[in-house]
């Protein structure tokens, strides 16, 4: 297919992007499982074999951050997911004045997570914001973000505010791929809306509900920046999740090993994850 | 009479609908509607009127500019310049090394092709949280950190943006190139004559993601920049958190100028966005 004298165009147009992705993607791959046998001692790194590893299972500490971030996952996932696609069934919807709304729809993409962080810091704070508007219903302030019962669910409230409208533009997407006939023949054929969406909209969405919650579970299992910016891991170890732990065992604690065994440990648990969601979900197409 | 009971219920649905959109739409812009509001107040009294609440919460009173002066003796003009900077370079190499990787892929085949393809596309699925860490390692290889080259360089090369280019120009019939193939035209004239102009939509969806992405980098700014000589905004706004918790109105003067930014970019332009991104979820 290809002649001679293109074949030097080829690699010149390829060669930068797929080195760029090598070197900056698939390389600190490597180097995460290959740092995570070594160990520092007195400035020198020295072999340490699966040492590393096992002191990660004897650690009560890595145990805890991984219930948290399965726990933040289980619950952030299907919260975000299931907003994501009723704003996205609202964006579409086409009514006078729908337009303006789909702007306010779309604001917390240019927010990014640590403005997020900053700004809902002080609306949850004592005498903030939401506790004012809460008091005007007779609720007591709340502790949102110093509570060990609470911040967890803070910063899932928060992470789904900055979230949801990002997630939302794929589902649109995959709405817009419908086509509008269908829904006038349902619509000929006396189906009632929520039929509509159970039947026709869903299934037909799958692909891109499927690609929402891989791509939503890789980023949430690795979240970081609003638990640097509002918890620090605190209070008490309530939200230490695995990839914030991480990063204090490395650039905090300095123990480049530990912090990448960490790492590696994350990202199988996730590509096993999304494995099995890829596996059930795609299966069940199968059938149908 | 049918006919305007018709019409009334219709009115009452519409009053309905948008009820419900203002309520949703008022969730997403308090936030950032109270930030502006209270950075446009003197520090004293961002809390005045919050608890106990009163609608004046909501209302920039007494109104001042002096957040705004102290962050900039804070010295936050040049960050934004270096971030500014930073994402510039980040979009004008990404445009160049992705939509060339895009060309590629849609116009030649070659052994392999459908494997690396998807590999590009994966890469994109696997946050760069997972490898800032490592990739701290390699800079250090490199002898790149506390260079521009360590922020602009890793975030260039974006599979999605390959991806996005690749979908478009499979789209242009071949025939277009076989006829210029044809008449002799060489292959960079038929990417700058035929292929970029045509792309250009593309080009502008896929400069707001490079763009956006760069903005908004966090965790790996702040690995990559260890002795914070050069800040981009987001860390830099991190550091000032941590450093004047209490100054309340520079806090938000601070997340106001960030958020403006990018928001400034996209409102305009969030049909390309939108398009940008929806495409990469149907095929993705």
């Amino acid at each position: 297919m290809i002649r001679q004298s293109s074949q030097g165009l080829l690699v010149a147009l390829l060669a930068p992007a797929l080195l760029g992705l090598l070197v900056f993607r698939l390389y600190p791959i490597a180097i995460a499982v290959i740092s995570s046998f070594y160990t520092t001692v007195h400035g020198g790194t020295v072999f340490a074999g699966l040492g590393n590893y096992e002191s990660l299972i004897s650690d009560h500490v890595f145990w805890r951050s991984l219930r948290v971030t399965l726990w933040f996952n289980l619950l952030v996932n299907p919260i975000q997911i299931a907003i994501s696609l009723g704003l996205a069934l609202l964006y579409v919807r086409k009514f006078p004045g729908a337009s303006v709304y789909r702007i306010f729809f779309l604001i917390p993409i240019g927010v990014s997570v640590p403005v997020a962080a900053i700004v809902w810091r002080i609306m949850l704070s004592q005498g903030g914001l939401v506790n004012g508007l809460l008091d005007l219903v007779g609720v007591a302030p709340q502790p949102w973000l110093t509570s060990s019962s609470l911040a967890l669910y803070s910063v899932i409230a928060i992470a789904t505010w900055k979230g949801a409208s990002y997630w939302m533009i794929f589902i649109v997407g995959g709405l817009q791929n419908i086509s509008p006939e269908l829904y006038d023949a349902a619509r000929v054929d006396g189906v009632r809306p929520w039929q509509r969406l159970l039947f026709i909209t869903l299934p037909l969405l799958r692909p891109a509900l499927l690609f929402v919650l891989a791509a939503d579970v890789s980023i949430n299992f690795l979240l970081f920046a609003p638990i640097y910016m509002l918890t620090q891991g605190g209070p008490a170890g309530s939200t230490d999740v695995l990839m914030y732990e991480a990063y204090k065992q490395g650039f905090i604690f300095g123990d480049m090993g530990r912090a990448m065994a960490m790492v590696v440990v994350i990202v199988a648990i996730l590509l096993i994850v999304v494995g099995l969601q890829f596996r059930l979900l795609s299966a069940r197409e199968q059938e149908a | 009479m049918a006919a305007s009971e018709v019409r009334i219920r219709e009115g009452f649905r519409l009053g309905l609908a948008h009820l419900g959109y203002a309520a949703i739409a008022f969730v997403f812009l308090l936030p950032l509607w109270w930030a502006v509001v209270s950075s446009l107040r003197p520090n004293a009294s961002v809390f005045a009127d919050v608890f106990p609440f009163t609608a004046k919460a909501l209302t920039p009173s007494p109104a001042s500019l002096e957040a705004y002066e102290g962050i900039v003796q804070a010295g936050f003009g040049s960050i934004i310049l270096n971030t500014l900077l930073v994402a510039a370079l980040t979009t004008i190499a990404g445009l160049i090394l992705n939509a060339a990787a895009g060309f590629a892929f849609a116009i030649f085949d070659f052994r392999g092709k459908r494997i690396i393809l998807s590999l590009v596309i994966l890469s994109f699925m696997l946050p760069f949280e997972a490898i800032a860490l490592p990739l701290y390692n390699v800079m250090r290889q490199l002898g790149w950190l506390d260079s521009i080259a360590a922020l602009v360089v890793p975030g260039a090369t974006n599979g999605l943006v390959v991806f996005l280019f690749y979908q478009f120009f499979r789209q242009i019939p071949r025939d277009y190139v076989e006829a210029a193939r044809l008449d002799g035209v060489s292959w960079p004239n038929i990417m700058l004559r035929i292929y970029i102009p045509l792309s250009l939509p593309t080009c502008v969806s896929a400069a707001l993601l490079l763009f956006v992405f760069q903005w908004e980098a966090f965790l790996w700014p702040l690995l990559a920049m260890p002795s914070q000589d050069f800040k981009v905004i987001q860390v830099g706004m991190a550091a000032f958190q941590q450093q004047y918790g209490t100054i309340w109105n520079q806090l938000f003067a601070v997340a106001v100028v960030t958020a403006l930014i990018p928001i400034a970019l996209l409102l305009p332009l969030q049909r390309y966005y939108v398009h940008g991104l929806a495409g990469a979820g149907i095929k993705g």
